[in-house]
């Protein structure tokens, strides 16, 4: 298995993000949610071959396919919600239907870690970075809850929990949200290549036990490719 | 909004109803959300478990991630797994994690009973039998910190079943897998030829045995159609028309015995007695096309039984002629000089032709006894250093008592290396075979005797100017009784054991006896035979005894420059 087919980019090719509703490029609105989806769709997309190329080797070999079904149920679903829907009540949708859509484990822990970031926005129109932050640590929580799984357990986590912690601390320092955004990809990133070492402690590559070591765990790489679909490039 | 005495509150006191109502409902879909999310906690944890327990694997496996999965689940910070043999109490632990478990959990278990009072000792260790025939006890640990998770516990004793289901399944797995390794084992170590092949008669397996046999390696041979392979056709086997192979896959009877003939590594015809039989079921490794028919055929090489057979034939034959034409003439010559009277001259000559034949007899009475006495192992050879040219010269001195020395040209270098042979052995061999090169070619055609060295061999040659070996029959007139045709209707008597022999002996000194057409191009054969020269030969020589000069023995290159 090689390496990821995603090129990591320089800081300074992230832009802010922006959108009509965004104010100063500082706080995320619902058509910025959209937006972001949309761009999640797009990456999935792109590497769905390559993540089940490595699911083949620790899990059953679905995990790319899976992603972009559960994708493109979300893109359907958000054509039908109303425009007006707040990003919270958006991002409830998108993790229900994620838990409806995506086939395996994925699913159910994508699923919760978008239904408790739409559950800590709340009814929010527009989210500020320090929400944003919460938001994010929340997803983090929700999903180690669910999956009953901790740093170094070669799962999703080891890139989520990274990239959460990244952007608190950005935004704890007082930094710009194109800042957290960028802290944050270049930490799922890092947290996804740690997965290559380790023995996997969790899920189907549990059965592997020292064989697991040696690949990137695919979650770990949608993760990665989840957190850095958070810039616009 | 009325109280429950139906009266109007005042607005100040409806306001508190209100907040602490609109409090209640809050508290309330607070505790739902939590009941559900646990709840879906719990589900979740299901899925994963069954999804770990439906993923295959071994056994050893299935155990350590089990543990993995339920300490995960209970929250605990250890645990075991002990699993028993069907019809046995025995527990044998399988697996562990977490800190000190080799420590604090006994190897083996004495059946649930013991498992269960053995846990149930120890205050922080809850025990869960997870299925009772065959026995598997699980064992899970909390940590100082806090007890386990009940939710988790409950989730585990949920699965309870499936668990047994999955180690029922691996435990059935690894006794296939067992079974498919001894059966594999029994196959691949089988002398005889094990070929399948499917419905189109293409082969889907053939055993180490039969790659031998046949020189095609098994992922050349798949796929293609055993006609192809075996070459049963061109071999004399069978006409492709009736192959064993395509009858049973087509009328399902099995075939007991049959012989046909394949061809060979090296491209020569192999006598084989074959059963065959036909089995439908699905072909192992192949995703589909369950329920399609193939045959196996168990081909067994039985060249050697022919050629003990042929030599029986040959024995017999040969006896019963060589045998009995010199006895014939024994009793017919010597009953005409018992009963009639006859000159002297004609007695003597009689009596000379009693002698001749009678040494024929005695000749063919030693090869007979050579030939057993090659068959006996080991062959004793008396190996010592010797000069070829003494050989010959020796051979030459016996020759010349017949008066068919003049025939033996002699061409040897003058410095040839001492051999190291069995000098009786050899000389038996090159009196055999120069005999029969004076025996098949013309008189006054000379046979001649040169020798060169090899490597570590000394390479003798025979010339002759005789009617030849045909080509075919070279590699049998090396075989026991067999006489080329050509030498057959010369009728010059013959027993078939000569080359046998010579080539049994040189073989047995490590050397090759070959039968050739004489390299000058003229009409003839040329045997050559190798002989092992004496290991460090310089010394015993006294050439090449110089001391190896210190550098290298040829220039080296210069380098760069």
């Amino acid at each position: 298995v090689e390496e990821p087919e995603v090129q990591v980019p320089a800081e300074s090719t992230v832009r802010l993000p922006t959108s009509p509703g965004a104010v100063a490029g500082q706080t995320v609105d619902a058509p910025a949610v959209r937006a972001y989806l949309e761009r999640a769709r797009r990456i999935v997309t792109r590497h769905a071959a390559y993540l089940t190329r490595l699911d083949a080797v620790l899990g059953d070999g679905d995990h790319g396919d899976n992603l972009v079904i559960g994708f493109r149920a979300v893109e359907t679903m958000l054509d039908e919600l109303p425009a007006e829907t707040p990003p919270g009540e958006l991002l409830q949708a998108v993790g229900h239907r994620l838990v409806a859509a995506v086939g395996g484990a994925s699913g159910p822990l994508y699923g919760t870690a978008f239904i408790e970031a739409g559950f800590r926005a709340g009814d929010a129109e527009t989210l500020d970075v320090t929400t944003l932050s919460d938001l994010l640590a929340a997803a983090a929580d929700g999903l180690s809850r669910r999956g009953r799984c901790a740093i170094g357990d070669k799962t999703i986590l080891d890139a989520l929990r990274p990239a959460a912690d990244a952007f608190a601390r950005v935004v704890g320092g007082g930094g710009s949200l194109a800042a957290a955004v960028t802290a944050a990809e270049l930490a799922a990133r890092d947290g996804m290549r740690s997965t290559r070492a380790l023995i996997a402690r969790r899920g189907l590559a549990l059965r592997l036990g020292e064989r697991s070591a040696g690949y990137l765990d695919p979650g770990a790489v949608s993760c990665f490719l989840l957190v850095r679909a958070l810039a616009v490039r | 909004m009325t109280d429950a005495d139906g009266r109007r509150p005042e607005p100040a006191e409806e306001l508190v109803l209100l907040r602490n109502r609109i409090d209640r409902l809050e508290t309330e879909s607070r505790r739902a959300f939590g009941d559900a999310q646990r709840e879906a906690d719990a589900l979740f944890a299901q899925y994963q478990l069954s999804q770990l327990l439906a993923s295959g694997g071994s056994l050893g496996e299935l155990a350590t991630a089990v543990v993995i999965e339920l300490v995960r689940l209970s929250g605990g910070e250890a645990g075991a797994i002990w699993l028993g043999e069907h019809g046995s109490a025995v527990l044998t632990r399988a697996a562990t994690v977490g800190p000190d478990t080799e420590a604090r959990s006994p190897f083996q278990l004495e059946g649930l009973e013991a498992a269960r009072s053995w846990s149930a000792s120890d205050a922080r260790c809850t025990g869960l039998v997870l299925d009772e025939e065959p026995p598997t006890f699980l064992a899970v640990w909390a940590s100082e910190a806090e007890p386990l998770d009940t939710e988790g516990l409950r989730v585990a004793q949920l699965a309870r079943h499936e668990l047994g289901v999955a180690f029922a399944g691996a435990r059935l797995r690894e006794a296939l897998e067992r079974e498919r390794h001894e059966l594999a084992a029994i196959v691949d170590s089988a002398t005889d030829v094990i070929l399948q092949v499917d419905e189109e008669r293409r082969v889907l397996r053939l055993n180490p045995a039969g790659e031998r046999l046949i020189g095609a390696s098994l992922p050349a041979a798949v796929g293609r159609t055993c006609a192809e392979v075996l070459g049963c056709d061109i071999a004399g086997g069978h006409r492709e028309a009736d192959c064993p192979l395509a009858e049973v896959l087509a009328f399902g009877v099995p075939i007991a015995y049959r012989e046909t003939a394949l061809r060979g590594n090296h491209g020569d015809a192999v006598r084989v007695a074959g059963s065959y039989t036909r089995s439908v079921g699905p072909i192992p490794g192949a995703v589909a096309g369950g329920g399609r028919a193939t045959a196996t055929a168990i081909l067994r090489d039985i060249s050697a039984v022919r050629a003990l057979e042929q030599l029986r034939e040959g024995f017999v034959a040969t006896v019963s002629h060589e045998l009995r034409t010199p006895l014939a003439l024994i009793r017919g010559y010597s009953d005409t000089l018992l009963h009639l009277d006859v000159d002297e001259a004609t007695e003597r000559s009689y009596v000379e032709r009693i002698h001749q034949v009678t040494d024929r007899l005695a000749a063919l009475v030693t090869q007979i006894l050579d030939v057993t006495r090659l068959d006996a192992d080991p062959l004793i050879l008396e190996r010592a250093p010797a000069s070829f040219a003494a050989l010959v010269a020796r051979l030459r001195g016996d020759l010349a008592l017949s008066g068919e020395d003049g025939r033996l040209v002699v061409d040897l270098p003058a410095d040839l290396p001492p051999i190291e042979v069995d000098s009786g052995r050899v000389g038996q061999v090159l009196e055999n075979v120069v005999a029969n090169a004076l025996k098949y070619a013309p008189e006054e055609t000379p046979v001649v005797v040169a020798a060169e060295v090899e490597g570590d061999w000394l390479v003798a040659t025979v010339d002759d100017d005789g009617i030849g070996i045909p080509e075919a029959e070279r590699r049998l007139v090396l075989e026991p009784f067999h006489r080329a045709g050509n030498v057959r209707e010369s009728r010059i008597p013959g027993t078939g054991l000569g080359l046998y022999i010579c080539r049994r002996l040189i073989e047995a000194h490590g050397g090759e006896l070959r039968i050739a057409d004489r390299p000058d191009g003229r009409r003839g054969t040329r045997i050559s035979f190798s002989l092992p020269l004496l290991p460090n030969r310089g010394r015993a020589t006294g050439h090449d005894d110089e001391p190896q000069p210190a550098g290298p023995s040829r220039p080296t290159e210069s380098v760069g420059g």
